[in-house]
């Protein structure tokens, strides 16, 4: 399994280059500068030109493009226009509370999404079934967007349970921080239990049909532990697939997430960052979430190898 | 005396309960100090320079941290702050600014005329207002510790306003902040001589600002902008949330005091709250089509004044509005009413005329042959998006073509500086306090009025200071604005906030938002 990681992780060099020069290329291509966002609408062209030239963005594009190469090489990520900062600490500071949001949402959407996609398999045709599967669907139609507000009107608004928005952290104040993560997890993690409990169910349904199944069965094993201990585990692979794929689906909903609760994490910037054409910062979080992703990849690669012992890479 | 007792008792008891009535009513009144205030707005400042841009959240984040020399009063005239009062010459031409005394900085310096010198020397450099100021300025020097010397090249009527206007303002910063940032750069250290000031700046978390112990106050009442200040809470805490649905309910729950920039429709959900409620805003925007008259299709008078002919602005405005007239107001002076000086009430303007046949005679008269017009709009500003598309309507409906270029605000921004990008773009047109200030009739504006008479108007106006001719220019100049139509007005539109019951004392009369004065009963 050595030379394989190797492998991989090297064949995530080009991926990131290739991701980095897009992202680069199209954010300023499309039209707009940071000068004029900074400057404010009735600033003069005099002064929008000398400003432009201060941050080098008077050079050709390919000189900024190998700038921006050299730099990263170097580790460093540049300096943001707006938050007076280097990116690389912005992107530290902003790390936290999408990585916290991450885990609180694919928690919930772990915990409702498998076991509610396994009974329903095990289930499978009864009012269970129908009714988890009824949920599941509403679950994936549902924009998360609307969701939030609904969550924010009701839970914050109407109920006054929670906080409708907002941020703490956990290593400040943990009771504080559950109880503004609550709504955000519950929003970004249902939609995606939705498509775990649909995928649970048709793998242990696959796996049920089996013939060790049956032999499990006919030795006489009671449902649950036909269902739990047999079938579960071989189910579980393409399960684990899906939730590697829904925490890379997570960063992109975290954006939006994190726009509805006010979240300051890494999603925030990145949506503050394009409408200030805050390039820098732009690429900073792309190239860090791109990296993840493909980390994502491989951890779930690798996971199948432990959860599969059949599986070899070599 | 065996009766006089209990008479006597029971007027004790009579004033008692008096006292502790007005004592508790005094205490209910009586502004008290404390508290966190905690205000939602729309995003992050480019910067906390004031000298820097004209962005208007760096405006009312600098207005709280600096002061300038003069101010605004509630009906938006100079009145002044750090400075004691002005002697002009006769002939017009040399300002003497004596300072106040023992006004300290917040790092425990006292103001003098060094850094008065130096800060506005540095906003004459890179502002808006300070350029234009100091076009006119031939010297600028410190007679002493605390009197200043400005020396004009000739006549200016804009000295004291344009020392006043709090957007891109003249704030005083100490001489070594000055120093260390040139005017290209902007301040990043933030010094100033107001009632609050910084202590912790998070980007798209938070901007805390907290009281300055040693602020000394002028002694008169608080007026406008200006008058004396009091920072009553503990801390102002400046929250970016982005999502304008979020905001209003942040209010609702309380876990905001007042929220800025909210959409229309969350007007009648905070009527009915019993914890918070709405204002309007005023006077905010009014909605505008500038013209291209560089370059293209718009350079054509007569095509400018064909599209003034056509709109019908109050359906447009209506419907900008969310149906609510609380939000609109129809008129056609450049200034609005609130800016009392510059109001104007002139008839006969050619403004909604909403005359078909008169506009597509115009049309005819131009010799358009239906080319495309590129009207550039954004959909960040739902109002300049609505009233684009609803103008498109209106226009096509007696012969125009529309090319409607929906792009985001930034792009917006950049392109209207390039006159082959459009003809036309929506924006909105925010209070001036000066007819000089109106950017829309400068050539150095995207647009680029360059109308001869225009300018020789606005020429006339920088220097003449008789209050009573300058309004007769202003009047003239309102009346060849309808006739040259640099750009189109439409409406008056309104913005809507929220405040919770909880803070007192803010002055809902001024534009801008302030909080000094302002104080928490929690």
């Amino acid at each position: 399994m050595g030379p394989y990681l190797l492998r991989r992780l090297a064949a995530i060099v080009p991926v990131l280059a290739v991701v980095v020069t897009v992202v680069f290329l199209l954010i300023h291509l499309i039209p707009g500068d940071p000068v004029s966002v900074m400057l404010g609408p009735d600033a003069t062209l005099s002064q929008i030109e000398a400003t432009r030239k201060g941050l080098g963005l008077d050079r050709p594009i390919y000189e900024q493009l190998l700038g921006f190469y050299a730099r990263v090489l170097r580790g460093d990520l540049g300096q943001s226009y707006f938050l007076d900062r280097p990116v690389s600490r912005a992107l530290w500071e902003r790390a936290e509370p999408t990585l916290v949001l991450m885990l609180s949402a694919l928690l919930v959407a772990v915990v409702i999404g498998v076991p509610s996609g396994t009974i329903a398999a095990a289930y499978r045709g009864s009012a269970w079934d129908r009714g988890l599967m009824l949920v599941s669907l509403l679950g994936v139609c549902i924009p998360g967007f609307w969701l939030s507000l609904n969550f924010i009107y009701f839970f914050a608004v109407r109920l006054g349970w929670l906080p409708a928005a907002g941020y703490v952290s956990v290593f400040t104040d943990p009771v504080g921080a559950l109880r503004y993560m609550v709504l955000p997890a519950f929003s970004l993690g249902f939609n995606q239990s939705a498509l775990i409990a649909r995928i649970s169910r048709s793998c242990m349904l696959e796996v049920l049909q089996q013939d060790y199944i049956r032999t499990a069965r006919a030795k006489g094993l009671s449902h649950g532990v036909v269902t739990w201990v047999h079938a579960f585990r071989n189910a579980l692979v393409p399960v684990v697939t899906v939730i590697g794929i829904t925490t890379a689906v997570l960063i992109g909903g975290a954006v939006v997430t994190e726009i509805v609760f006010n979240i300051p994490g890494l999603g925030r910037l990145i949506i503050s960052a394009i409408l200030r054409r805050d390039y820098p910062v732009v690429q900073g979080v792309v190239l860090v979430t791109a990296t993840v992703y493909v980390l994502i990849n491989l951890g779930v690669d690798l996971l199948y190898a432990i959860i599969d012992p059949r599986i070899r890479y070599d | 005396m065996a009766r006089s007792v209990p008479v006597r008792k029971a007027l004790v008891a009579v004033v008692a309960v008096l006292l502790v009535a007005v004592g508790a009513a005094l205490a209910a009144d009586a502004p008290r100090k404390g508290g966190v205030l905690r205000v939602g707005n729309l995003g992050e400042p480019p910067a906390l320079d004031a000298h820097w841009t004209t962005a208007s959240i760096t405006e009312t984040l600098t207005n709280h941290i600096y002061e300038g020399l003069y101010s605004l009063d509630s009906t938006n005239k100079p009145i002044p702050m750090l400075a004691e009062g002005v002697t002009v010459s006769k002939d017009g031409l040399v300002y003497t600014f004596k300072l106040r005394q023992g006004v300290k900085f917040h790092n425990g310096k006292e103001m003098t005329s060094e850094d008065v010198v130096a800060s506005l020397a540095r906003w004459g450099k890179q502002s808006v207002y300070g350029k234009a100021l100091f076009a006119q300025v031939a010297d600028w020097k410190a007679l002493d510790k605390y009197a200043v010397e400005m020396r004009l090249k000739e006549k200016s009527a804009i000295v004291l306003i344009s020392l006043a206007v709090p957007n891109n303002f003249g704030a005083i910063y100490p001489r070594e902040i000055v120093d260390k940032f040139p005017p290209e750069q902007k301040v990043t250290e933030y010094i100033g001589t107001g009632p609050f000031k910084l202590a912790e700046w998070k980007p798209d978390q938070y901007i805390r600002m907290v009281r300055f112990d040693d602020y000394k106050s002028r002694n008169e009442k608080p007026n406008g902008y200006g008058g004396g200040k009091t920072a009553y809470v503990d801390e102002i805490r400046w929250v970016p949330v982005p999502e304008v649905a979020t905001r209003v309910a942040q209010v609702e729950t309380g876990e905001l005091d007042f929220a800025d920039d909210l959409n229309l429709d969350a007007y009648d959900r905070l009527k009915n709250n019993a914890n918070a409620r709405p204002i309007v805003s005023k006077p905010y925007y009014w909605l505008v089509a500038v013209m291209n008259k560089k370059e293209g299709l718009m350079t054509n008078q007569k095509l400018r004044q064909a599209w003034q002919a056509a709109i019908d602005i109050e359906p447009i405005m209506k419907n900008v509005a969310g149906g609510k007239a609380v939000f609109y107001r129809m008129d056609s002076s450049l200034a609005p009413v609130e800016i009392t000086a510059w109001h104007t009430k002139l008839t006969g303007l050619p403004w909604n005329e909403h005359n078909k046949d008169k506009a597509k005679r115009l049309l005819q008269e131009s010799g358009y042959k239906g080319e495309p017009i590129r009207f550039m709009t954004t959909q960040e500003y739902k109002w300049m998006y609505d009233f684009a598309l609803l103008t498109k309507q209106q226009l096509e409906d007696i012969g125009f073509v529309i090319d409607l270029q929906v792009v985001d605000w930034a792009t917006l921004v950049k392109r209207r500086n390039n006159s082959k990008e459009y003809d036309v773009f929506t924006t909105g047109i925010g209070a001036f306090y000066d007819p000089t200030h109106a950017v829309f009739l400068t050539s150095s504006w995207p647009g680029w009025t360059s109308d001869e008479d225009i300018l020789k108007l606005q020429g006339e106006m920088a220097r003449e200071t008789d209050p009573k001719k300058r309004m007769a220019l202003w009047e003239q100049q309102t009346r060849q604005f309808y006739e040259k139509v640099p750009v189109i007005r439409y409406g008056d539109l309104f913005g809507l906030r929220a405040v919770r019951n909880t803070v007192k004392d803010f002055n809902e009369k001024s534009e801008r938002i302030r909080f000094y004065n302002v104080w928490l009963e929690k």
